[in-house]
């Protein structure tokens, strides 16, 4: 499994992190600075990290603006458990059974990369929010802005 | 006279297709919307054409990001051909969806190169904007550009947006020093007196307000504003017209029926 996550590269606007803190701002939270937003895709199946690399940089990244880190799921999380980060982390995911319709055309773009093996894909978001914020912000902002709890759901740490 | 044959390229989540149809039928030419697959399934079909249109909408719903899918597919699958009608000199547009498909599979700004060495990103304002905006027609009054697509067009035209990832990004300086240099960048967003503009006439913060680039050679075209939605003076929302009748995207469409004719 596959967990690449695509990150705006220095120097070029992160529009929609701007937006979401816009947005966040206008529900009366002061104390986060700056939100970066990054797309997330989790690629299941029998492909190697060279195939993953190829995905990652030939079609889910832009290869002007975008930079992308592709590595395994649970080194992920580890990282971004990390204690006294100057940012917090959401992460928004659909609920299982919910249609993933982003996921299925990337199932086909990588079939028109030339990698015909079977996957399975998951995408998600992924919001950094620089400030210091409690849980329970964190948890309204989550549930407010940015996940759609009825189909979504979200993880805040 | 000879008949100039038009393929309109559509997929799921093309929407703009019959009004570019419909524009260049208005101007004197034979145009036909062909799904993807069916040029597939012939790809020597592409080289049967004239000349070969990028349509607007959401290709594949905009998924990853605004025409990313189709150009990838068209790449891996056509990309041979859509490089040989390119570098043929035949006339190739891309209308917004489209225009964005040409840049991401690299077809602009340099289709010998055809690599991607620039990007139309997510506005500014990370929302989709709708307006009528003023185009500054760079060099054509001067006919410094080789644009076959933009001849007799006067300093200032008006012409409607609606994207959410327009702003173009070149790869670096120096692409855009050539860019520049070779007056290759065509349509720049205006003010209505052709100065800088300001958001909201500038929809999308594109560096050095581009809208719309060519080749070299002047046959590959590409705009993130729609010229189809402009082919009748009514179309405006303040009647404005060439000569009564028609809208400045018609001109659009004719230099290109008319340079192959």
């Amino acid at each position: 499994m596959f967990y690449i996550e695509i990150y705006t590269k220095k120097g070029f606007k992160n529009s929609h992190g701007e937006h979401v803190l816009s947005d966040i701002l206008g529900i009366g939270v002061k104390d986060i600075t700056k939100v970066e937003y990054s797309p997330l895709y989790v690629i299941d199946g029998d492909i190697t990290s060279a195939e993953a690399e190829t995905i990652a940089s030939e079609l889910l990244s832009d290869k002007i603006i975008e930079t992308y880190i592709c590595r395994s799921e649970k080194q992920s999380k580890e990282e971004d458990g990390k204690i006294g980060s100057p940012f917090s982390v959401i992460e928004v995911w659909y609920r299982k059974g919910v249609t993933d319709t982003v996921s299925e055309s990337v199932v086909k773009a990588v079939k028109d990369l030339g990698i015909l093996k079977e996957i399975k894909v998951k995408t998600g978001h992924k919001y950094y929010l620089y400030g210091k914020v409690s849980q329970i912000v964190l948890s309204d902002v989550a549930t407010k802005l940015l996940a759609n709890t009825l189909v979504q759901e979200y993880i805040a740490q | 006279m000879k008949k100039v044959k038009v393929l309109i390229l559509r997929t799921a989540g093309t929407n703009c297709d019959c009004e570019t149809q419909a524009a260049f039928e208005l101007s004197g030419a034979v145009a036909e919307r062909i799904h993807i697959n069916a040029l597939i399934e012939k790809k020597d079909k592409i080289l049967e054409y004239d000349i070969l249109a990028f349509p607007g909408g959401f290709s594949y719903g905009d998924d990853i990001a605004s025409g990313k899918i189709l150009s990838n597919e068209i790449k891996n699958k056509l990309g041979d051909k859509i490089k040989k009608f390119a570098l043929s000199g035949r006339p190739i547009i891309g209308i917004c969806n489209g225009f964005q498909v040409l840049v991401k599979m690299g077809l602009l700004p340099d289709p010998e190169i055809f690599e991607q060495i620039s990007t139309l990103s997510y506005n500014d304002s990370d929302k989709f904007e709708c307006r009528w905006v003023y185009l500054k027609t760079e060099k054509k009054i001067q006919n410094e550009s080789n644009c076959i697509w933009t001849n007799n067009l006067p300093d200032v035209i008006s012409l409607p947006v609606a994207h959410g990832e327009g702003k173009f990004i070149p790869n670096d300086e120096k692409l855009l020093y050539s860019l520049n240099k070779n007056n290759q960048v065509v349509f720049r967003y205006s003010s209505k007196d052709g100065g800088k503009p300001e958001y909201p006439l500038d929809p999308n913060g594109s560096v050095e307000q581009i809208a719309g680039i060519c080749n070299t050679k002047g046959n590959v075209f590409g705009l993130m504003p729609h010229p189809e939605r402009y082919v009748f003076a009514l179309q405006h929302p303040a009647r404005e017209s060439i000569s009564g009748e028609y809208g400045w995207g018609k001109i659009i469409f004719q230099n290109a029926v008319d340079f192959v004719k």
